[in-house]
């Protein structure tokens, strides 16, 4: 929120500011804790909204685009059970990012 | 007076400026009043917030800083070093549906966010966003996104097309989302309180009570779905910033 390259003296007070606070009980475990615990509840069920609707648009997204390319390309069934499948596929894969990135021990900044 | 009491009557577009431009209807409707409303509103909000920028926050201006605070924080989280010059827009994104949600709870209003043509329309602004900053951030170089690494060459045939359709699925996945959530809790919300009349007096306070909570449900997903829609936008974004998965 400050200037891109922190100077020592800023960063100095941001720790005292830091100390401050958890001492006053305003960050009760440090800052790590504080985004987790409070969103916890509340994305868990936005998680699961999450997983539902891309399994659902894979399937749908998938159809659809294999429909087109058979009226497209004259192929009338196949392209369309292929890419079923294949949005299906698509679908398990978005969701199994989307786990494995809840799963990462503190969200995946680098 | 009974058919006045379908439970999806209040998601009909009604014109109420009809307006006609080279024999395309643009009429203002229902719809676009609300979404008037919820702009002018963040802009009440912002503006009248930061007015006198106290030291000390008055209510308003505490909101106003709250706002900005989660979505700068929520763009660190997710996108990390590289994702300050999208603020605003994630913020006014974020702003938009949380605040058309929100107004969609009041009596008598219009959920804009309802419709899907309006979610799908955000979706597809930062689905197609998205691609332009990744190409335009790695060139030619963004088409990797598609080709998973380490991987033996045969399998390529099937994953990339996978990976491709993984990409495609994105702002339809956005979009619905958001649009069933709104659609649904307003729907369940309409035919529950129709129990409330139809049972009565001596039986209607059953699904009143369950309205209530109900009432309280929606306000979190309002928030929770403005949210979800947010953090996701961030999430395409640092894939088209840092491009690894």
């Amino acid at each position: 929120m400050t200037a891109e390259p922190p100077s020592p003296s800023l960063k100095d007070l941001e720790e005292r500011l830091g100390r401050l606070r958890e001492r006053a009980g305003l960050e009760k475990e440090g800052k790590e804790e504080r985004g987790g615990k409070e969103a916890a509840p509340a994305s868990a069920m936005g998680l699961a909204f999450r997983a539902g609707v891309e399994l659902a648009a894979g399937l749908a997204v998938g159809g659809a685009l294999g429909w087109f390319l058979d009226g497209w390309l004259g192929t009338r069934p196949f392209l369309m059970l292929l890419f079923f499948a294949l949005g299906a596929a698509a679908g398990m894969l978005n969701v199994y990012r989307m786990v494995r990135a809840m799963n990462a021990p503190d969200g995946k900044t680098d | 007076m009974a058919e006045a009491h379908n439970p999806l009557e209040q998601f009909q577009i009604k014109r109420l400026v009809p307006m006609e431009v080279a024999g395309v209807d643009v009429s203002f409707t229902n719809s676009a009043l609300w979404m008037v409303i919820a702009i002018a509103l963040i802009t009440a909000l912002m503006v009248y917030g930061m007015r006198r920028q106290a030291l000390v926050p008055g209510r308003v201006q505490s909101a106003a800083e709250m706002a900005y605070e989660f979505v700068a924080n929520m763009l660190q989280d997710n996108v990390g070093h590289g994702g300050k010059p999208y603020f605003p827009f994630v913020f006014s994104l974020f702003m938009f549906i949380l605040f058309a949600n929100l107004l969609g709870m009041v009596p008598y209003s219009f959920t804009t966010t309802s419709h899907i043509v309006v979610t799908f329309a955000f979706a597809i602004v930062v689905f197609v966003g998205v691609t332009i900053i990744g190409f335009a951030l790695h060139g030619m170089h963004y088409l990797r996104l598609f080709v998973p690494s380490g991987v033996p060459w045969p399998f390529l045939f099937l994953l990339v097309p996978i990976e491709l359709l993984s990409y495609l699925i994105r702002p339809v996945s956005l979009s619905v989302r958001l649009f069933a959530n709104m659609l649904a809790g307003h729907t369940m919300l309409k035919v529950f309180a129709g129990f409330v009349i139809s049972l009565g007096v001596l039986l209607g306070w059953a699904p009143l009570a369950f309205v209530a909570a109900l009432t309280g449900l929606e306000i979190l997903i309002a928030f929770l779905q403005a949210y979800v829609f947010a953090v996701l936008s961030c999430i395409y974004l640092n894939d088209a910033v840092h491009m690894h998965h």
